[in-house]
């Protein structure tokens, strides 16, 4: 009797396991990876129009990549996709343990799918849904469900014995601490795939939340993100750093706040070799240039490569929009309407249909105009990436900011005989923040400097201390490179540290996410 | 005999309540406009044999719509749809009114159901031509524009119902080793006995069906500028016309038009698929010669030509900066179309002769095509270029070879790119390539052309569903009618590709050729 009493106390202390397990990866897909999971939806396209869909046909693993699709539009909400997705995975541990008859310490076992999951997922990074498949995202645990309930319904089926355990209580026997053990490996999945991606993936969920903000229209959040990781150095944090900044009007004032020193993101392309990511972000950089129809170009080779996203079809809505090309906008909206959980984008822009007055009264879209080109010219011409390129020949602009652009670009790329030239029309004037500090730093070379702008000599003591205090590091481009590091917390923001320190690892490898010449052709 | 009853019953139900059967309302309001359906095919002159030219009408409030087709000669047929507004025409029903009012007229009334009641729109007509048009539509789909390709292919149409099959389609998934394109199909004589496309990058090379039985062939070599490009079949011997191409392409900053397709050099060559020799028919390098299009007699090769545009702007540009040269000076390319007459016996080429002189009005003329009967010849006249798809100012044009006039075809015409143009193999109907409903994503179009010489009011194929152009992401390329459907399988024109590396055509230099 007293034996019975204590089992029923132990039953009562016992922790549900997979409830456990449940809440940890919820809280997984929703809190630590929502943004990457929305960002990669953003990345996907599914409809249940069947024309629409049309080029899943034949594609491999095409139903599981459909139904996970599907799936990932519930992304729209992190709390509700990262529903599905704990749902998925806790399912698929529950019917794991069940299907193999785990017991005692072997239960640990049933984690294992999952949490080689949830560490793959974590390590992918961009990976998951930049040139890949989108469906596999949730596909693949909705597959993992799909095969061990019927496994387990084959099971039940045959044996009156294997009854289903209920997932509210704990775990099936063992002991009171292989209970406790097992919910703490529960949670410590979960904890290593948090290590994972920020150990081994840091800038992913940064990039991911910036895009994130970038959707909802939040360029100063944006930019506020990119600057409190502003020592993660990478190209796409970079890139919406300064399309925020774009966006907000504070190009010439707050660029090198974040270190530019690229380090290697690990992306893969379509050919599964390393790429600097360029394609992550081309078509918004466009877009933020004021380069509509660079924008078009991109937009489209995304969507012949990938198929249709979402992505792709807001920026060609967008451009259609900028462009007046109110025909193909509404088309673009059509389809849109065919998604799920896009109406509020629909709703948006479709009063801007064949009214270039509320085109020209949105905020984004007035800011796209400022630096829109006058005249025409060709993407071939120019180096690239356009949205550099452009601004670097720019010889005329609709807009001040078009100048800023065009300076910024040439003491970002530190040629600086073309920004010196390019400083003529603002003679006199006082400039913007960063401009001063890279005329001062050029009026060591070049006196004239100081004679057309008389103003930057408040600011030469600043000079004079950096250069003091980074003499002992100019010996060499690898002494430069092995400090920059360390002096970035205090210079941060100053131009002078970028020329000298900032953007010193020469990418030599190629973008091979460019698909190469085999893959061209007139279209 | 019990079962069959039973069956035939069951079908019948099922038939009869599968299909919702609209009433022409007798109570309602007229009004004075034409319905504004979608497409658009008010007023038009259609074959006899055309599939239902469903249609949506996009009438905010309406929740039903009834449609009554009456023949002027004889028979009657009722459509409508319910709150999605988009009318399925039985497909029966419509062949038969069709084939009853051959050569003679349709009304069309529209009406709808508002929130006040039934309302008429003013009703529409449609023509019912004498010709039929082959029955046979095959294109290439492919997203509307840029550099890159992937998933693409060649597909055919049935143009009496809306079956649609792939001729070919490269391969589905990315692969590095597989990815390939396909384009420039092109068949002999409307037949489809012998037809032709390239496969470019990997597996490359002219897939060539003579009889059934599909032939890889690479038309390249050291003689010759690239492989062979546009091409035309002879139409009696085994004969291709190909124009050789070095293409690139130049995308705006800042147009109307988004992409200039330019020819760095390009030739035209003889294949004969025969022998597997290939001849330059035209190497003048100071000169771009594209587009070949045989007669039908096989007496005349037409082509276009454009002399190199100079400019004191680029004219210090040096030689390897050429590329740049012709990027800037890219509205100064003006084609005029030329012919070559043809000797059968001999196998030679005679003396170039002027046909559409568009150069001395700083116009440009692309894709001649030459109607079945001879008389008349049908191309796309623009701005400036050839490639006269990504240009808004290119309209169709023929030349009355009999009567040496030239004239657009304004009633088949737009504002936006109409060109890449066949004919039926009867020439009363023409198919071409348009961007005029959205601007951007090609559809074909087809207009009748009358034998006094004149094209009518185009309309958009028929699809089943008439959003089907709205949510196809995919442009139309190069449609080309044919009277018979592709007989060769997928699978036999896939083993070619992938199985074979192709037999290397031999180069034969034509003994002469005067310009």
């Amino acid at each position: 009797m007293a034996k019975q009493e204590q089992r029923k106390r132990t039953e009562a202390v016992r922790l549900p396991v997979i409830v456990v397990f449940f809440t940890a990866t919820w809280l997984w897909a929703w809190l630590w990876m929502g943004d990457v999971m929305r960002v990669a939806r953003e990345s996907s396209f599914w409809s249940a129009e069947g024309l629409l869909m049309q080029f899943m046909d034949g594609r491999p693993w095409e139903a599981i990549s459909r139904a996970g699709r599907m799936l990932l539009t519930a992304y729209r909400w992190p709390w509700l996709g990262g529903l599905l997705m704990a749902v998925l995975l806790s399912k698929a541990t529950w019917l794991m343990g069940y299907c193999l008859r785990l017991r005692g310490w072997w239960q640990m076992l049933q984690f294992v799918p999952a949490g080689v999951w949830l560490c793959y997922v974590s390590y992918l990074g961009f990976n998951l849904y930049f040139e890949t498949e989108t469906g596999l995202i949730m596909g693949i645990p909705l597959l993992a469900v799909v095969v061990l309930l019927t496994v387990a319904l084959i099971i039940r089926s045959f044996s009156h014995t294997h009854r289903f355990p209920n997932p509210l209580k704990g775990t099936r026997g063992g002991t009171l601490v292989q209970n406790r053990v097992q919910s703490i490996v529960a949670v410590a999945i979960v904890a290593l795939a948090i290590g994972v991606s920020h150990w081994m993936r840091p800038y992913v969920r940064v990039t991911a939340r910036m895009q994130r903000q970038m959707l909802e229209q939040d360029w100063r959040g944006m930019a506020e993100t990119a600057r409190e990781n502003a020592e993660l150095s990478y190209r796409p944090i970079a890139a919406y750093y300064a399309i925020a900044l774009v966006m907000t009007g504070e190009q010439a004032t707050r660029l090198f706040d974040i270190r530019m020193d690229y380090d290697d993101p690990h992306i893969l392309g379509f050919n599964g070799t390393g790429s600097d990511a360029m394609n992550y972000y081309l078509m918004d950089c466009d877009l933020a240039a004021g380069l509509v129809q660079t924008a078009i170009h991109h937009a489209m080779e995304h969507m012949t490569m990938n198929g249709p996203t979402l992505r792709a079809l807001k920026t060609l809505t967008k451009c259609a929009l900028l462009t007046g090309e109110w025909v193909v906008a509404e088309k673009y909206l059509r389809i849109m309407e065919h998604v799920p959980f896009e109406g509020d984008f629909v709703a948006k822009y479709r009063p801007m249909l064949r009214r270039p007055d509320l085109v020209a009264q949105d905020a984004e879209f007035s800011r796209v105009r400022l630096t829109e080109p006058i005249h025409d010219n060709f993407e071939n011409l120019l180096t690239q990436p356009v949205f550099l390129g452009y601004n670097a020949a720019l010889n005329e602009g609709r807009s001040v900011n078009a100048l800023w652009n065009s300076l910024l670009v040439h003491i970002y790329t530190k040629t600086m005989p073309q920004f010196i030239a390019r400083c003529r029309p603002i003679q006199g004037a006082t400039p913007p923040q960063t401009i001063a500090e890279a005329l001062l730093l050029m009026s060591t070379k070049y006196p004239d400097v100081m004679k057309a702008f008389p103003g930057l000599n408040f600011n030469q003591g600043r000079l004079l201390t950096f250069m003091q205090e980074v003499r002992p590091y100019m010996g060499s481009h690898e002494l430069r490179a092995e400090h920059a590091r360390e002096l970035f917390p205090k210079w941060k923001g100053y131009y002078p540290y970028y020329y000298f320190f900032g953007n010193l690892k020469a990418t030599k490898r190629k973008d091979k996410s460019n698909v190469g010449s085999s893959n061209q052709g007139v279209n | 005999m019990g079962r069959t009853i039973v069956i035939a019953t069951l079908a019948a139900v099922l038939v009869s309540c599968g299909k919702h059967k609209y009433v022409v309302p007798t109570d309602f309001a007229q009004i004075d406009s034409i319905a504004p359906i979608y497409p658009d095919y008010t007023d038009i002159v259609v074959p006899p044999n055309i599939a239902p030219l469903n249609f949506a009408l996009p009438v905010t409030g309406a929740t039903e719509m009834a449609v009554l087709f009456e023949g002027e000669k004889e028979g009657k047929l009722v459509a409508g749809a319910g709150k999605e507004l988009k009318v399925d025409i039985d497909s029966a029903e419509w062949h038969r009114l069709l084939e009853q009012n051959r050569g003679a007229g349709i009304r069309v009334s529209i009406f709808a159901c508002m929130p006040q009641g039934w309302v008429r729109f003013q009703p529409h007509s449609l023509e019912v031509a004498e010709e039929d048009i082959d029955p046979y539509l095959s294109y290439r789909l492919i997203e509307p524009g840029y550099e890159l390709y992937r998933q693409v292919g060649l597909y055919q149409r049935n143009l009496t119902n809306f079956d649609e099959r792939p001729i070919y389609e490269n391969n589905r998934a990315y692969s590095d080793e597989h990815n390939h394109c396909v384009n420039c199909h092109n068949y002999q004589n409307y037949s489809t006995r012998q037809m032709l496309f390239h496969v470019r990058a990997n597996h490359g090379g002219t897939i060539i069906v003579r009889n059934g039985k599909a032939e890889k062939v690479q038309i390249k070599g050291d003689s010759i500028l690239t492989a062979g490009v546009y091409p035309s079949w002879h139409p009696k011997k085994n004969l291709i016309a190909f124009s050789t191409n070095k293409t690139g392409q130049a995308f705006h900053l800042y147009h109307n038009e988004k992409i200039e397709v330019l020819d760095e050099a390009s030739d035209l060559l003889l294949y004969n698929a025969d022998t597997h020799e290939v001849s330059r028919v035209l190497g003048d390098t100071t000169k771009f010669e594209t587009f070949p299009c045989w007669s039908p007699d096989g007496l005349w090769l037409y082509y276009c030509t454009a002399n190199e545009p100079q400019s004191a702007e680029t004219l210090n540009l040096p030689d390897s900066m050429a590329e740049m040269r012709r990027v800037l000076l890219y509205n100064k390319f003006h084609y005029d179309i030329r012919r070559l007459p043809y000797n059968e016996q001999t196998g030679l080429f005679g003396p170039s002769e002027m046909v559409v002189d568009c150069s001395s009005r700083e116009r440009s003329a692309s894709f001649p095509r030459v109607s079945p009967d001879g008389r008349y010849l049908l191309f796309a006249e623009g701005d400036y270029g050839q490639f006269h798809i990504w240009h808004k100012s290119s309209d169709l044009f023929v030349k009355d070879l009999q009567t040496d006039s030239i004239y657009p075809l304004t009633e088949a015409n737009s504002d936006d790119v109409d060109s890449y143009h066949t004919w039926s193999s009867n020439g009363r109907w023409i198919v071409f390539s348009s961007r005029r409903m959205d601007g951007n994503y090609t559809r074909p179009f087809i207009t009748y052309f009358d034998r006094q010489g004149h094209a009518h009011k185009a309309f958009c194929l028929p699809q089943h569903d008439p959003d089907h152009n709205i949510l196809l992401l995919k442009s139309y390329n190069v449609p080309e009618l044919t009277r018979d459907a592709v007989r060769i399988s997928e699978r036999e024109l896939r083993q070619c590709i992938y199985e074979t590396e192709g037999t290397m055509a031999t180069y034969h230099a034509l003994k002469r050729v005067t310009h």
